[in-house]
């Protein structure tokens, strides 16, 4: 697999290099700005690019923005953003209209580090990975019951929603929490009913029919 | 001591029913005081009148009634001097028109015992101009120390104000650097302690999967681990707490958009600001909306709401609003502190909240 890296802070970089190199991922380029981004991808025509949200020169949005405009340019290129928060609007406009290979997951991910090479695979084969956090957020938002916007879900429910989120497959999921395939499947069989949601999908797929669940998708309400 | 206290004379109460029978003009309303006044001065002027028949009758000659003339005079201007006088405000005012009557009444007495010596004496040299000099020299003299003193107070006003503006210059200068310093220092966190906890991590898990053969090592790896994780999370909540990361990336329509989006509650946004907001108001409008917005969703029950944003005259407006079932109270909620902050901005924050009314948060933050 040929990656490209964009990220601003050295100390990050080399380390996300030495890390991924150890993991026979070759890192064909290094960039650390947004056109720098774009300049790479066009040069080395690599796998995935993992990218970081803020970069310089104001240090906002600009990586979002190129990765963005990367996937405009080449749809079949997998990225991977990088960030130290997570902002569910972020995700939706990632996602945007063709959702195989995204990834949106925090930094500290990276400690994982066979959970985090995994996602970077399944974001170069066209998964959906998202940080269990944009799920955590949109379940944070507040309701009359103060029970948040989902029908009532059991704490393991949630759990497994989460890992789902981050496209990890029901044995991965299984070995996170410590529980056995069969009780996963009996959780995410139950997350689907009580969503309302078609059964039976698999992978990034099921993921997606969460998040659009979700409001992931920009809401209709907004208007300037 | 029986506690009672004995009631003040007072010259204004009403007079009893015999007196009005005997004096009409109390009955008309006069108060006892009022009548007493207008007796003495009927009564100078039968006086007055009184000793010139008496002058005419004794053969004139030496016109002796007016010294008692002056006498009487002296009485009522005193009186009415002292009336003026008693119908200033109280206070400063009051006090310095009791000064000025008299001086006053004590110059135009001695005035007038001058003139009435001199003409008695018929009217030869004028003497009395030069003791009217000398008065007016006095007069002249205070009236320079007064108007000295005006001089001086209007100085001190002019000062009062400047020192005011100052202030409000300053304080505004203050919140606005401070909140400019917690977005440097929310960059540093994120540039400095949380990227190098993240490398961290990072090592972390290199390391533990070396280790992999060795259980008890690995697992303080996962351990040391677990604390980097709390303490990037610890930090990303308080950089949050400090500007949210999309208020800080894209600014505050985006942020409340997203914000709206979470809630699903179908807020409406009309935004209408071109401004460039600094941070602290940027801030303080984000958390107001957030906060109503939450209030909004857990007690409200609202079919719509919604959220404006404007130009005013040199000062941004923020409107959130919902149809719900109102009683929202400013102490009772987190706006409360909110409207501390917006106040610190020279800002002002109303809340209206009938019961059954819906709910109207209204927000001015003036802009430079």
């Amino acid at each position: 697999m040929r990656v490209v890296i964009a990220e601003d802070l050295a100390l990050l970089r080399e380390g996300l290099v030495a890390l991924l190199r150890e993991h026979d991922i070759e890192v064909v380029a290094q960039a650390q700005d947004g056109p720098g981004l774009l300049r790479a991808i066009a040069g080395h025509n690599p796998d995935l690019a993992i990218v970081d949200v803020r970069l310089p020169p104001t240090h906002s949005d600009e990586g979002l923005l190129a990765a963005i405009e990367a996937r405009r340019r080449r749809p079949e290129l997998g990225v991977l953003v990088l960030s130290q928060y997570v902002e569910t609007a972020y995700a939706s406009e990632l996602i945007g209209e063709n959702t195989a290979g995204i990834g949106y997951l925090l930094k500290e991910r990276v400690g994982d580090v066979r959970a985090f090479i995994d996602a970077l695979h399944s974001v170069a084969a066209g998964g959906t990975v998202l940080d269990r956090q944009v799920v955590t957020q949109l379940l944070a938002a507040p309701d009359a019951d103060g029970e948040g916007t989902l029908p009532a879900l059991t704490v393991r429910e949630r759990e497994v929603l989460e890992l789902m989120a981050e496209g990890r497959s029901n044995s991965a999921i299984a070995e996170s929490l410590t529980v056995t395939a069969g009780a996963v499947e009996k959780h995410i069989t139950n997350i689907f009913s009580k969503l309302d949601l078609p059964a039976g999908e698999e992978d990034h797929r099921r993921v997606l029919a969460v998040l659009a669940y979700l409001r992931v998708a920009p809401s209709g309400g907004v208007s300037r | 001591m029986d506690g009672s206290s004995q009631p003040a004379l007072d010259l204004n109460l009403a007079p009893p029913a015999r007196a009005r029978r005997w004096m009409p003009a109390l009955a008309a309303g006069l108060s006892l005081g009022q009548y007493a006044r207008s007796l003495v001065h009927r009564m100078a002027f039968l006086s007055a009148l009184l000793l010139l028949g008496i002058w005419a009758l004794a053969g004139q000659g030496y016109f002796w009634p007016a010294w008692a003339w002056l006498g009487l005079g002296d009485l009522v201007l005193l009186d009415l001097a002292a009336g003026w006088a008693w119908r200033r405000p109280p206070g400063p005012v009051r006090r310095v028109a009791c000064v000025w009557t008299v001086v006053g009444v004590a110059a135009v007495i001695l005035i007038f015992t001058w003139l009435l010596t001199w003409l008695l004496a018929g009217a030869q040299t004028f003497w009395p101009g030069w003791a009217l000099l000398g008065l007016a020299t006095a007069g002249s003299a205070y009236s320079l120390f007064a108007l000295q003193d005006r001089v001086l107070v209007a100085h001190g006003k002019r000062a009062l104000r400047a020192r005011v503006e100052l202030l409000t210059r300053t304080r505004r200068q203050a919140v606005l650097a401070q909140a400019a310093e917690l977005r440097r220092i929310e960059r540093d966190l994120h540039d400095g302690a949380q990227a190098r906890l993240v490398a961290l991590t990072l090592q972390l898990g290199r390391a533990e999967l070396r280790v992999a053969d060795q259980p008890e090592v690995s697992e303080l790896i996962k351990d040391a681990q677990r604390e980097a994780s709390l303490a990037i999370a610890e930090l990303r909540d308080l950089a949050r707490g400090i500007v949210p990361p999309l208020l800080a990336d894209r600014g505050l329509v985006a942020a409340v958009e997203s914000l709206a989006a979470r809630y699903g509650l179908g807020t409406t946004i009309d935004a209408r600001t071109h401004r460039s907001l600094a941070p602290a108001v940027e801030s303080a409008a984000y958390f107001v909306i957030a906060e109503a917005l939450t209030n909004t969703a857990k007690h409200a029950d609202a079919q719509h709401s919604w959220v404006r944003l404007g130009d005013g005259n040199r000062e941004l407006l923020v409107l959130v609003g919902d149809d719900g079932r109102g009683g929202a109270n400013l102490n009772g909620s987190g706006l409360a502190g909110l409207r501390a902050r917006v106040e610190a901005l020279d800002g002002h924050m109303l809340l209206e909240s009938p019961a059954g009314g819906g709910t109207l948060v209204e927000v001015s933050l003036p802009c430079g």
